[in-house]
C-alpha cells in the first residue's frame, strides 16, 4: 500500500510521467499533499491476498456512487436489470448476479451520459486540484490527466487503481483525445472506460491471510466497503478509504472508529431504507400489474407513493432507538393525496400533494406495515386478494420460515369437480385445505393471511365480499387471534421475528447465507438486539463494528477454492 | 449505393487513417435461381426463436389424432389454420427429472432449455440452449439475441448463460422499437451510409475491459468466475455490435423501417397481452428481416401465469387448479380458454414472420421457432406430454407440417434436434436419464 511521498515518485517515475505532471500541473504543496494521498495511490499486487467475493452493486448503491463522485446534480438516466432474490434477499442474489447483454448496454449508455455531465458542469479537472493542458498532443504525458483519471477511478473502484488500470485509461483518454481533437472527448472516454469496468460495477471483496494462521479476512478496502454499503448504502468517504490506507480498519478500534463516525451521519438513514427495501421485497413493485377495471384507483403513482409510505414509517419508527417491534402494530403513519383515497382516510393538506404525518384511529384496524397498500398489493393477485400470498411472505419475511414448494403431480380431481359451495375467499380455501396433500402447507400459510382479508389485493379495507361478511378469525401457530391486529400483536411478541431479522442483517451484509461456523454468531446478535430494546440500528452498527463479520468461512477460504494469488 | 459500390469496396482511412469496411450487399441479383441462396452458394441466414407460455394446453385438446404429414388441428390449436403445413406438433415428450423434485413450473421448461431438472427454484443448473444457438447464429448481426416478453415484467426471461443470471427482456412494444430500430440502426437500404464516428470512441473505450480479462479471471474462484464470465460475454456483445456498425449494412430487400408503436398499456389481461404480442412480433420480424439479429426469445406469460380475462377476478394460474373439471365437457372450461388464447400467442407470432416475403419464399421459411410450455397438464403440475412445436422450415432444413408422437421420450430429443436443424454442431443433449444423441429424424430433411 502508499504510504509516502517517496513511494509515490517511484510510481510516477516508473510510469514515465513525473515531468509532465511538473509541466502540465501547478503543482503546490497542498497539490503535492494530494497527488500522495492515500485514495490516489496504485494497488500493489500482493502475495497474500485474493479475491473471495463478487457482488454486483445495486441500482441504490451505483446513484450513490456518482452522487457522491460527480455531484448530486449529475442525472443517471438507466434502466437497470432486476435484481435477483436468492435466500430471500437481493443482497445475497447480488452475489451470484451478473450483467446481460442488456444490462452492460445500458451501463454503457449510462455512462457516456455521466462522464459527459461530469465533465461539462465540473471541469477538465473535476474534483482533482489540477486543470489538464487544453493541448491534445500532451494528453498522454499529461500528468494531470492521470491525476484526474486515477482520483476518479480510485474512488469508483473503492480501491487504489493497479498501475495497469491507470495506464489503460490515460492511452484510451489519448487516444480518443487524438481522433476527435478534444481533450474533452478524451477525458469523457477515459472516464466511460472506468464507469463500466467490472472493478466498479462489481465489489469484489479481496481478503487477506492473518498473520501464521489459516484464517483468511477481508482486507482493508473490503471492509471500508462493507461498512459504508451496510450503514450509507454508498460508496466509502474519503475517510473511510484513509482508514483503509493506512490499515486502521484492521484493528478493532480502528473499526469502531469509523463506524461511529458513519452512525453519527444523516445518511444513516438511508442504510436504513435500502436495508428494508430489501428485506421487505418491495423491487416487488417493478413487476406489479393491477387489474384497472377490479381497482381502478391503483395507479404507478398509488405504487410509487405505496413504497415511500413504507420506508418513512420504517425510518420513523426505528430511526431514534424505535423498537423495531412497533412496525408490526404502529397507528403512525405518511400518506399523501393519492394514498389518502385508498385508505379512505381526509387528507389534510388541501395544497399540493405533500406527505403529511397521520395517526389512524383504532376504528380503522390498522396494524403497521400489514394493512399498508405495499404488503397488501405485493401479495395479492391481479385482481382479488390472496391470503396464501400473504401467508407465505409472512412465513418467509418475517419468521425466515420456507414454506415448501406445492406437491408435484398431485391429483385434485377429487376436490374441483366437487361443488364448491363458498363465496369468500376463505371459504375457497378451507375447501382447498380438505385435499390432505394440501393441509400441511396451506395449514402453515393461510391463517396469516386470512386474518388480513379485511384488505383487498391493494389495501382498501373492506367487511363483506361477495355480500357476506368476512371472517378474520386465525390460529396462527397454536395462537387464537382476530384480524389484522391481532396479527399484528402475535407477531410484535413472536420471539423468532427478531431472531430472523438478525439472520437477515447479517447476511445482507456479508451478501451469501450463512455458513456453518457463523451459526452461533446470529444468536448473540439476537440477544444483544433485545438487550438493546429491539434498537435496529444499534444492531447494524454492532455488525459493522464486529471483526468476525469479516472473517472469510473456511468453505469459501482462498485454499479451498484454489484462487490465491 | 447500388450503382456506386463494387461489390468488394472496402472504405478505409474514413476515420483518421482507422479502418472501417462494408459488408456485402445482398442483392436480389445475387441469389440462386430458386432464391433460396445467393449465386455464390451462401445460403439466406436461418433464424432461430423460442415461445413460451405458461400452463401448458389442455390434454385432450391439442394432441393430434393423427401421427405423421396432416395431423389434424385440434380444438386449441386450430388458430394455426393454414399455417399447420408450416408446423410440426411434437406431443408425448416428458421431462426426467432424475431423482430430483418436480419443482413445480420450473422444471419442465428448466428441462427443455437446459436438458436436466433444475435442483432449485429461479435458477437453472447449466445455460439454456438459445445461448449456444446465439454463439452459432449471432456473429454479423448488430444483436446476438434478442429478449422480449409482451407481458410487461422484466423478469420473464428464461434465457441465461450462467443459469443464475438472466438475460433480461423488453417488456413493452416501444422498449423494443427503441432497441431495434432507435439509435444505432443503421437502414440496409438507405443507400447513405456513414459511419458514426462515436461508435469508434466507444468501441475503444471497450478495449481496456478485455485487456484486464485474463487478469481478474485468474484470482477468482470457481462460481465468481462464472459471473465474471458472463459480464466480460456481455462486454463482448457490445463490442460486436458496435463492429457491425461500423461496416456499411448488406442489403436486405424486406427490411422497412417500420413506424414506432408508441406508448401502449402493459396490463396482465390476456386481450391486451396478445395485441402487446401481435405488435412486438411485427416488431421482431421487421428486426430479422433487417438482420439486427437472428435469435429471439419471447415469454408470453410466466410459468404461473397470472393473465387473466376481462371481467375476472381470478388468474389462470389459479383457475387451473381451482376451476372443476365440467362433467359434460371433460375439461375445465376457463382453463381451456386461456390455453388457447396463450397458444393464440404462439400462432400470432409466427404469422409475422410468415407475412415477410424472403427470397421465394417467407421469413418463417427461413427460421425455426420453437414454441414449448413448462406442463403437460397445469391443474396437476404434470411434466409429461409438454406441449412443443416447431414451425417454419430452417431454411428447408425441417420437413414441416408433421405430429410426432414423443410415447414419452425426453424432451431432450426435440431440443437436440432443434439446435440440429438450426446448424448447431452438437451431437448430444442433456444429463442423466435425458441425455440423447436421437435426434427426430423425421423431421429432418
Amino acid at each position: 500500500m502508499l504510504n509516502g511521498l517517496a513511494r509515490t515518485i517511484a510510481i510516477v517515475v516508473a510510469a514515465g510521467t513525473q515531468l509532465s505532471i511538473l509541466a502540465s500541473c501547478a503543482v503546490h504543496a497542498g497539490d503535492v499533499a494530494a497527488i500522495v494521498a492515500p485514495d490516489l495511490g496504485v494497488e500493489e499486487a500482493s502475495s497474500t491476498t485474493a479475491i473471495v467475493a463478487v457482488r454486483r452493486i445495486t441500482e441504490s448503491q451505483y446513484r450513490a456512487a456518482i452522487a457522491d463522485v460527480f455531484g448530486s446534480d449529475i442525472a443517471v438516466n438507466a434502466k437497470f436489470e432486476p435484481e435477483t432474490r436468492a435466500d430471500s434477499l437481493l443482497a445475497i442474489g447480488g452475489d451470484t448476479a451478473s450483467i446481460s447483454a442488456n444490462g452492460f448496454t445500458s451501463y454503457f449508455a449510462a455512462a457516456r451520459s455521466i462522464a459527459n455531465q461530469a465533465v461539462s458542469k465540473r471541469g477538465l479537472g473535476l474534483s482533482a486540484n489540477c486543470t489538464p493542458s487544453p493541448a491534445v498532443a500532451k494528453m498522454s504525458a499529461d500528468g494531470c490527466v492521470r491525476q484526474v483519471l486515477q482520483q476518479t477511478g480510485s474512488k469508483l473502484f473503492r480501491r487504489p487503481m493497479t498501475a495497469l488500470a491507470v495506464d489503460q485509461r490515460v492511452r484510451i483518454a489519448s487516444e480518443i483525445g487524438a481522433q476527435t481533437g478534444s481533450v474533452s472527448s478524451g477525458l469523457e472516454a477515459g472516464l466511460v472506460s472506468i464507469l463500466t469496468a467490472p472493478e466498479f460495477l462489481f465489489r469484489i471483496e479481496k481478503a487477506e491471510r492473518v498473520d501464521g494462521s489459516n484464517v483468511w479476512t477481508l482486507d482493508p478496502y473490503s471492509r471500508a466497503s462493507r461498512i459504508s454499503f451496510l450503514l450509507w448504502d454508498a460508496p466509502p468517504d474519503q475517510a473511510l478509504m484513509n482508514a483503509a490506507a493506512t490499515r486502521t480498519l484492521m484493528t478493532e478500534d480502528g473499526l469502531q472508529a469509523q463506524v461511529d463516525r458513519l452512525m453519527a451521519s444523516p445518511r444513516i438513514e438511508q442504510g436504513v431504507r435500502a436495508f428494508f427495501s430489501d428485506y421487505l421485497q418491495l423491487d416487488l413493485f417493478d413487476g406489479l400489474i393491477k387489474d384497472p377495471a377490479q381497482y381502478p384507483k391503483f395507479s404507478v403513482s398509488v405504487a410509487t407513493a405505496a413504497k415511500e409510505q413504507t420506508l418513512k414509517v420504517v425510518v420513523n419508527e426505528v430511526m431514534r432507538g424505535g423498537d423495531f417491534r412497533d412496525l408490526f402494530t404502529t397507528r403512525n403513519s405518511f400518506i399523501n393525496r393519492s394514498l389518502a383515497a385508498i385508505y379512505q382516510v381526509p387528507y389534510a393538506s388541501p395544497n399540493g400533494d405533500e406527505w403529511v404525518p397521520y395517526t389512524f384511529d383504532a376504528a380503522d384496524g390498522q396494524s403497521g406495515l400489514l394493512t399498508q397498500v405495499t404488503f397488501n398489493a405485493l401479495f395479492s393477485h391481479p385482481a382479488r386478494s390472496s391470503p396464501t400470498k400473504r401467508g407465505v411472505a409472512i412465513n418467509d419475511i418475517f419468521l425466515c420460515q420456507t414454506v415448501p414448494q406445492p406437491p408435484a403431480d398431485v391429483d385434485l380431481s377429487g376436490l374441483t369437480n366437487a361443488a364448491n359451495p363458498g363465496k369468500t375467499v376463505r371459504d375457497r380455501l378451507v375447501f382447498h385445505r380438505s385435499e390432505p396433500m394440501c393441509t400441511g402447507c396451506h395449514t402453515l400459510t393461510d391463517p396469516a393471511g386470512l386474518a388480513l382479508e379485511q384488505f383487498d389485493g391493494i389495501g382498501q379495507r373492506r367487511f363483506t365480499e361477495n355480500g357476506v361478511r368476512i371472517d378474520v378469525s386465525a390460529e396462527f401457530f397454536g395462537i387464537k387471534l382476530s384480524g389484522a391486529t391481532g396479527l399484528g400483536e402475535t407477531l410484535r411478541n413472536d420471539a423468532r421475528v427478531p431472531a430472523c431479522l438478525m439472520n437477515r442483517l447479517f447476511t445482507y451484509d456479508t451478501g451469501r447465507a450463512i455458513s456453518p461456523q457463523e451459526r452461533k454468531l446470529t444468536p448473540a446478535m439476537t440477544k444483544q438486539f433485545t438487550d438493546d430494546g429491539f434498537d435496529f440500528v444499534r444492531a447494524m452498527a454492532r455488525v459493522a463494528a464486529q471483526p468476525s463479520t469479516y472473517i472469510v468461512p473456511a468453505s469459501l477460504a482462498p485454499e479451498s477454492s484454489g484462487n490465491a494469488t | 449505393m447500388r450503382d456506386k459500390l463494387n461489390r468488394r469496396t472496402v472504405l478505409r482511412g474514413i476515420l483518421g487513417g482507422l479502418s472501417v469496411g462494408v459488408a456485402l450487399p445482398t442483392l436480389d441479383c445475387f441469389l440462386d435461381g430458386n432464391g433460396k441462396a445467393y449465386a455464390d452458394g451462401a445460403k439466406l441466414p436461418v433464424r432461430f426463436g423460442t415461445f413460451f407460455w405458461g400452463l401448458g394446453l389442455t390434454p385432450s385438446r391439442w394432441v393430434p389424432k393423427k401421427a405423421g404429414a396432416d395431423y389434424d388441428l385440434q380444438p386449441e390449436t386450430a388458430c394455426l389454420g393454414d399455417l399447420k403445413r408450416k408446423v410440426s406438433v411434437l406431443s408425448g415428450f416428458r421431462v426426467n427429472a432424475d431423482g430430483r423434485s418436480n419443482i413445480v413450473h420450473w422444471t419442465g421448461h428448466g428441462g427443455i432449455l437446459t436438458g436436466q431438472a433444475p435442483s432449485t427454484d429461479r435458477a437453472f443448473d447449466l445455460p439454456s440452449f438459445d445461448v449456444a444457438v446465439a454463439d452459432a447464429l449471432g456473429s454479423g448481426t448488430r444483436f446476438q439475441a434478442i429478449q422480449l416478453t409482451p407481458y410487461g415484467n422484466e423478469r420473464l426471461t428464461y434465457s441465461t448463460r450462467t443459469g443464475k443470471s438472466f438475460n433480461t427482456p423488453d417488456t413493452t412494444p416501444l422498449a423494443l422499437y427503441t432497441r431495434l430500430f432507435g439509435d444505432g440502426f443503421q437502414d440496409p437500404n438507405s443507400g447513405s451510409w456513414k459511419p458514426d464516428p462515436s461508435v469508434l470512441v466507444n468501441k475503444s473505450v471497450l478495449s481496456a475491459i478485455g485487456d484486464e480479462r485474463r487478469a481478474l479471471l485468474a484470482s477468482v474462484g470457481a462460481s465468481d468466475r462464472v459471473q465474471l464470465d458472463q459480464y466480460f460475454t456481455s462486454v463482448r456483445a457490445l463490442e460486436q455490435q458496435l463492429e457491425v456498425q461500423l461496416r456499411a449494412p448488406a442489403r436486405m430487400e424486406s427490411c422497412v423501417l417500420p413506424a414506432s408503436p408508441g406508448e401502449q398499456l402493459k396490463s396482465g389481461r390476456m386481450d391486451v397481452v396478445n395485441k402487446n404480442n401481435k405488435m412486438m412480433a411485427d416488431l421482431m420480424a421487421m428486426a430479422l428481416a433487417c438482420n439486427q439479429t437472428k435469435v429471439f426469445n419471447v415469454v408470453h406469460s410466466g410459468s404461473t401465469s397470472e393473465a387473466y380475462l376481462p371481467g375476472d377476478t381470478s388468474t389462470y394460474h389459479l383457475h387451473t387448479h381451482d376451476e372443476a373439471v365440467d362433467p359434460q365437457l371433460g375439461y375445465q372450461p376457463i382453463s381451456a380458454q386461456l390455453a388457447a388464447l396463450a397458444f393464440q400467442g404462439y400462432a400470432d407470432f409466427i404469422r409475422a414472420l410468415d407475412g415477410v416475403r424472403e427470397g421465394d419464399g417467407t421469413l418463417l421459411d427461413n427460421s425455426l421457432v420453437m414454441g414449448f410450455s413448462e406442463s403437460g397438464y397445469a391443474k396437476v403440475h404434470s411434466i409429461d406430454n409438454i406441449p412443443m412445436f416447431f414451425a417454419g422450415s430452417a431454411g428447408g432444413k425441417h420437413r414441416t407440417g408433421q405430429h410426432i408422437a414423443g410415447n414419452g421420450d425426453p424432451v431432450t430429443r426435440v431440443s437436440l434436434t432443434a439446435q440440429q436443424l438450426v446448424g448447431v454442431l452438437v451431437g448430444e443433449f442433456g444429463t442423466g436419464s435425458m441425455k440423447t444423441s436421437r435426434t427426430l429424424s423425421e423431421l429432418m430433411v
